[in-house]
């Protein structure tokens, strides 16, 4: 191995082990049963207490509750949204709607809009149209947030389609509903896929919009309910509120092991 | 397929029915995004405080937020995040890109900094809060190399809380760059690397006058990112010291969220809100801009 071969690997060694100081302390002390903390001793691991500190957080926070919400509102509305931008994009591509590269725009333009500009008239919108605090408002916003990537990304898979299939599919008498449901949208199953993926992350781990436009435990999202468990503890407890962030990870966590490239090439379009 | 068909009584009722289908879509996006900025912009002229109507104020809140001291703070942490959340982060992602590149194993190499990618926000606030707590890892550590900072109360003191957070999103967002990186290194023409090496280019000088100008277009995007990102910096402040102690390690998303959520000052709150907007629009432009052109050349 030449002397270059030996310095990358080596810086890469200490980097790479620098990083791993903060995920072991996370795991000793996730693992670590709540009564065992001692802060003059978090480096040394002591007994198994993981599913103990989830369950201790479970309670405290009623996190099942928030769990089930938030995995409602992240499998609920990037679908509705991929669906609806899925709709737009044939619209604009396959039906040749007039002007479609303005409304393709109009759409697509969603996403210039910070998070902050949109939280203040939501919020006093939805307290004032009884949205407030209540699943669909969030299911709703989480929604419209998807449907500008999920139209830029159909609008171009759509692109990619010879137009003579929908013409064949016309002259067969097929109406251009069904055509869309049965071979448009079927065919477009792996870019949909990869939107829904972003879109589920994204919505997981959401924070602003939980906290903006949700109050009650059953129906903030997870982040919200965490975030409000780690102000509300100290001392002893840091290895439950440590477990609870660990654990609200691992979805997140498992669909970023199995979809990294995927990842790679989606954060490039869909970091708003 | 010809022009004929396309405009046969067929492919115009479709026409019409294609605003059906487009329609959901704007329907959506016009009423939960546009109309919430728009309604945030006008808000930011006014001093509605959520009880009395709404009255026009002109500029009032653009002036009292100059002279606001809690802004000053909140300025001077988002251009610390800004600046250190992109240049610190993109630099070891390119680095560990660069190191791991070509090697045997360099996906075992990139394991490290690729975990903490997938914690959530939330998460990762959690683990930092624990860690930089007073007396906590963070002094262990420095304790133990014999480092200045054994004592630091890293979440307490300023700027001192800023820098600790923006390590803490360095963390977490090297591995996710480097992974960015490494597509483009992939996709880049492996030619001229191999004619320099031909030449008897190596190492740094390799990567100075043939990789990184190749990197360029890429790079340009992957600030551009990170920049916009880190601008809006919210969840890791709120999560771990809820932009205190005493307002100091708030940024202008923190700014903003307090004064309209906290303290009801919807206007003044919708005004910080456009102040952070037009500055992260004014960098969206400029990196779309380039990223357009970097896609034109098949980058990314």
């Amino acid at each position: 191995m030449s002397l270059g071969g030996i310095m990358r690997r080596a810086v890469l060694i200490v980097l790479g082990l620098l990083w791993l100081l903060p995920t072991y302390l996370l795991l000793v002390n996730a693992v670590r049963p709540a009564t065992e903390y001692d802060s003059d001793h978090i480096w040394t691991p002591s007994g198994f207490g993981f599913f103990d500190n989830v369950r201790i957080a479970w309670d405290a926070a009623q996190l099942g509750e928030s769990i089930g919400s938030t995995a409602l509102y992240a499998v609920v509305s990037p679908m509705a949204g991929v669906i609806v931008g899925a709709l737009a994009g044939y619209a604009i591509v396959v039906l040749r709607l007039r002007a479609g590269f303005w409304w393709f725009m109009l759409i697509f333009g969603g996403t210039i809009f910070p998070t902050q500009m949109l939280l203040i008239p939501l919020f006093l919108g939805y307290s004032s149209n009884l949205l407030y605090d209540t699943r669909s408002g969030l299911i709703l916003i989480y929604a419209a947030v998807c449907v500008p990537l999920a139209a830029f990304v159909l609008r171009n898979f759509f692109t990619g389609i010879a137009y003579t299939l929908y013409e064949a599919a016309r002259t067969d008498g097929a109406s251009s509903w069904r055509i869309f449901w049965r071979i448009y949208l079927p065919m477009s199953l792996p870019a949909l896929g990869a939107v829904f993926i972003l879109e589920f992350t994204f919505i997981w781990n959401d924070l602003l919009f939980g906290l903006t436009l949700s109050q009650s435990e059953s129906v903030r999202p997870i982040m919200t309910a965490v975030s409000s468990l780690s102000s509300a503890y100290g001392g002893k407890s840091i290895p439950v509120v440590l477990a609870a962030g660990l654990f609200i990870s691992l979805p997140t966590i498992l669909l970023f092991l199995l979809t990294q490239r995927l990842f790679a090439r989606g954060l490039a379009l869909g970091q708003y | 397929m010809t022009k004929r068909s396309r405009r046969g009584g067929l492919a115009s009722s479709d026409r019409l029915g294609g605003y059906g289908f487009v329609s959901p879509a704007v329907l959506l996006v016009a009423g939960l995004l546009y109309l919430p900025f728009l309604y945030t912009v006008y808000l930011g002229f006014t001093d509605y405080d959520g009880l009395y109507p709404a009255s026009f104020v002109g500029l009032e809140n653009f002036r009292r937020f100059l002279e606001d001291p809690a802004l000053t703070t909140s300025v001077r942490n988002t251009l610390m995040w800004a600046v250190g959340a992109t240049v610190i982060p993109v630099g070891l992602g390119l680095l560990i890109a660069v190191l791991s590149y070509g090697i045997r194993g360099g996906a075992i190499y990139r394991l490290p900094f690729m975990l903490p990618y997938a914690l959530s926000g939330a998460g990762l606030a959690v683990i930092w809060g624990f860690i930089l707590q007073s007396g906590g890892a963070a002094n262990d550590v420095l304790g133990a190399l014999g480092l200045p900072g054994a004592t630091m109360r890293f979440l307490v003191e300023e700027p001192a809380n800023t820098i600790a957070m923006i390590i803490a999103l360095t963390w977490q967002q090297a591995g996710v760059n480097a992974l960015l990186f490494l597509v483009g290194l992939q996709s880049i023409p492996k030619e001229p690397q191999e004619a320099a090496r031909l030449d008897g280019a190596t190492g740094w000088r390799l990567f100075r006058h043939v990789t990184w100008p190749l990197l360029a277009p890429l790079t340009t995007v992957v600030v551009g990112l990170s920049l916009v990102a880190s601008l809006k910096t919210f969840d890791i402040v709120w999560v771990t010291t809820q932009g205190g102690p005493g307002r100091n390690s708030e940024t202008l998303a923190v700014t903003m969220y307090r004064d309209a959520f906290v303290s009801a000052e919807y206007g003044y709150g919708a005004a910080v809100a456009f102040a952070l907007s037009l500055v992260t629009g004014a960098v969206s432009f400029m990196y779309l801009r380039r990223q357009m052109s970097a896609s034109k050349e098949g980058i990314v």
